[in-house]
């Protein structure tokens, strides 16, 4: 009994936080991009072999809880969804797994990445900073704490 | 592998070059190389994916016999550490060594271990004087390169393999280096050879694509995101700024490939929009100075892989693996 406990205990953190990972094909594109209603959405564009992005989406993610009213955090892979275990495996151990989470549908990533943001030569991490006015701002690269309120 | 004897119509069946499935890395710029020997040697080499995020391991196989069978699979690098060691580049130089260059992380893993800094990771390479049956253990070719992205491999009119690719230098530039990998105790001259500044804390994921021509002009094309996404091409003066340089495309433009036949030049690469990919093409009938206008060759909307430009009997051809098939397109005649 207590090891069933003890287990129970193990998955709850995934059970009650983690989000499901959703495709994202070349449809779907508009809709990520539509401007909220209020605040400002931050997608953090990432992948599994970017070492440079797990830190990016932690930035995000801590500037999300500071505002968490006004920033809705998007994390979407720019790997396939066929490597759907991997990509959950690495946004739970980075602690992002709360967060709603995207991954491309098809396994060459530049069309979305250009329906995504035309300026974007698919470097990673890159993020995207939609604002309700309709307003969209792009950058690649490590974010600072300084940089990312600025976007 | 499978291969053609009537330029791209028809293809053999395949034929398993790693009898023992693997996973490997295929994705990008990070995928399987084929070179041939002097002899008619078939070289393959690929990455490797292990367990842990960002590590891999750069293996090397051969067939002596046409592509009917192929050897077992050998690791080409000394150290087996379960580290990164991917996005392989392969080329045979003019005494028909197999020369192997790869980007290795273990400079990086131990400076992180020592608590230092370490900015990207390092330019390994290896070669075989014995068609590829053995590797000697590898030197290093510099500190600090590029995490993820290809290496572009080329023979110099001596013979010997020259490589360019992107490097980092000072904080976090971007920018690519230009060497001739010595397969003996040489010393090795790294030098910058683009000077965009380009300063991104990021894989960038575009690699350069190198040739070099009979009197020893090195043709170059590559990749900057300074402003907009930019292809550039210029001829390289390692040391100095690329002469005769040119933007080649623009947003939307991706892995660039360059190749070089008497005074004509080639580039080709893939043109995204929102419908899906095109190839396009510029060519030079003037060693470089001036392009014509860019040109479409074939369009696919599912996804495409970065185009190779390949040369035969002085025609140039554009190899292109899409998701709805591979294409061996015909440039034409210059």
């Amino acid at each position: 009994m207590h090891r069933v406990f003890v287990a129970l205990a193990m998955l709850a953190p995934m059970l009650t936080h983690a989000a499901p990972l959703i495709g994202l094909s070349a449809a779907d594109v508009p809709a990520l991009l539509k401007p909220p209603s209020h605040g400002e959405r931050i997608i953090e564009l990432w992948a599994l072999d970017c070492v440079y992005c797990e830190l990016n989406m932690q930035a995000a993610a801590a500037f999300q809880r500071a505002h968490p009213d006004d920033v809705q955090l998007i994390t979407v892979a720019t790997d396939s969804i066929a490597q759907k275990d991997a990509i959950l495996e690495r946004l739970h151990a980075t602690g992002l797994d709360r967060y709603a989470a995207r991954a491309y549908t098809d396994a060459t990533p530049e069309r979305i990445n250009y329906l995504l943001d035309p300026g974007w030569g698919g470097e990673t991490p890159r993020t995207l900073v939609i604002h309700a006015n309709g307003t969209t701002r792009g950058i690649s690269g490590a974010l600072t704490p300084q940089r990312l309120p600025a976007l | 592998m499978r291969y053609s004897n009537d330029l791209g119509v028809t293809f053999s069946a395949p034929v398993m070059v790693n009898a023992q499935p693997e996973p490997i890395y295929d994705r990008s710029e990070n995928r399987p190389k084929l070179a041939i020997g002097t002899h008619g040697e078939l070289y393959v080499s690929w990455s490797q994916s292990l367990a842990r995020p960002w590590t891999g391991f750069v293996w090397f196989a051969r067939s002596l016999d046409g592509g009917a069978h192929f050897s077992t699979p050998i690791t080409v690098h000394v150290d087996r550490t379960e580290i990164g060691h991917a996005f392989d580049a392969l080329a045979v130089d003019g005494k028909g060594r197999v020369v192997v260059a790869w980007i290795d992380k273990r400079d990086a893993e131990a400076a992180s271990a020592r608590k230092k800094p370490y900015l990207g990771a390092a330019l390994y390479y290896s070669w075989s004087d014995d068609q590829g049956r053995t590797f000697a253990p590898e030197r290093k070719l510099m500190d600090h390169s590029c995490d993820c992205c290809r290496i572009a491999l080329a023979r110099t009119p001596r013979g010997d393999i020259a490589a360019f690719f992107r490097g980092i230098f000072g904080d976090n530039i971007r920018d690519h280096a230009y060497a001739v990998l010595h397969a003996d105790a040489q010393p090795n001259k790294v030098e910058r050879a683009t000077f965009d500044d380009w300063q991104i804390a990021a894989c960038p994921r575009h690699g350069p694509g190198l040739a070099i021509a009979s009197d020893g002009t090195r043709h170059v094309v590559w990749y900057v995101a300074k402003d907009t996404p930019t292809i550039w091409y210029g001829q390289l003066d390692p040391g100095h700024r690329p002469r005769h340089v040119q933007a080649i495309a623009g947003t939307g433009a991706s892995h660039a490939d360059v190749a070089v036949d008497g005074h004509t030049v080639w580039v080709a690469w893939n043109q995204v929009n929102a419908q899906g990919y095109t190839l396009m093409i510029r060519q030079s009938f003037d060693d470089g100075a001036h392009f014509d206008k860019p040109r479409s060759l074939a369009s696919t909307a599912p996804s495409a892989g970065a185009p190779q430009l390949l040369l035969w009997r002085h025609r140039a051809y554009v190899a292109w693996n899409t998701a709805e098939g591979f294409r061996l397109l015909t440039v034409g005649e210059h």
